[in-house]
């Protein structure tokens, strides 16, 4: 009986353990998706100001490579876009992760009764 | 994540620091050191990419007309130059971030330094005092702890 709950309380550490470990790297991803979305701005701001004489350059590994104003636009417009539904996919994540650590801690606070319980009652009974 | 602040603010709680006990303290303590040193590092960052900024703006001061065909070193690596001549002093290549580079007039560049160097002293500022604000807190915690310490010492003395 003992053993039973013992494994059942470890097993459910690992998987919190697990589902923590998510959370914290879900939580980096959302940081550095903030400072990308952040970075993208400060560009689209950048190529707002342009007039539309200057040349613009993309570098691309280590050469740069002309491009039209309206396609760095488009480009930079796309990439806020992807990374605007890339920062809400993660805060879903996030959410749902935090609920399911919830869960765990729970399961995890009644395993540890139980296992108290069965701890105590062989106790008596040797 | 949580939020510590002096202010009463929508979405938190008020906590009376006089009611928690030493452990809570302790741990409220270890948060708030966590997050200056958070601030601390983003603020020297902040200074570099300041600094950057200022001094590629100075850089633009010594590019006018009468330095065109002059001659320049240009570094092939960190250790090795050629010659070459300056042969054109009206424009720039400026890195806008994410692999941009646009081309702009001394000029357009320089209001583009001073436009970034503004920015992030405005960073600096915002960062400045809501980190100003979170010591305050750090300290008052302190003090808080040291009356509870000390408490507690007289009341053991009181019983020995």
């Amino acid at each position: 009986m003992i053993e039973e709950v013992r494994k059942k309380l470890e097993t459910e550490l690992d998987k919190f353990k697990q589902v923590q470990k998510d959370y914290h790297k879900a939580v980096a991803r959302r940081q550095i998706l903030g400072s990308q979305l952040n970075e993208n701005n400060v560009v689209k701001e950048e190529l707002d100001l342009l007039n539309p004489g200057n040349e613009i350059y993309k570098l691309i590994g280590p050469i740069l490579i002309k491009q039209e104003l309206i396609e760095a636009k488009e480009n930079v417009n796309k990439r806020v876009e992807f990374i605007l539904s890339e920062i809400k996919r993660t805060e879903d994540l996030i959410t749902s992760l935090d609920k399911k650590q919830e869960t765990h801690k729970e399961n995890l606070v009644k395993f540890q009764q139980s296992f108290e319980q069965a701890q105590s009652k062989s106790m008596k009974s040797n | 994540m949580s939020e510590i602040s002096l202010t009463e603010q929508p979405n938190m709680f008020q906590i009376d620091l006089n009611q928690l006990d030493l452990q809570q303290l302790t741990m409220f303590k270890q948060q708030l050191d966590q997050s200056l040193s958070v601030f601390q590092d983003s603020l020297q960052s902040l200074k570099i990419a300041q600094n950057k900024f200022q001094e590629s703006n100075d850089c633009l001061d010594k590019f006018t007309p009468d330095t065109k065909g002059k001659d320049i070193l240009v570094p092939l690596t960190g250790s090795m130059y050629v010659p070459g001549k300056l042969i054109n002093t009206e424009n720039v290549l400026i890195d806008i971030g994410t692999g941009y580079f646009a081309e702009k007039t001394i000029s357009e560049a320089k209001e583009y330094f001073k436009r970034r160097v503004s920015y992030v002293t405005e960073q600096i500022e915002h960062i400045q005092t809501i980190a100003q604000e979170k010591s305050k807190i750090r300290e008052i915690t302190i003090d808080i702890m040291e009356t509870k310490l000390q408490n507690l010492q007289k009341d053991a003395a009181q019983r020995a």
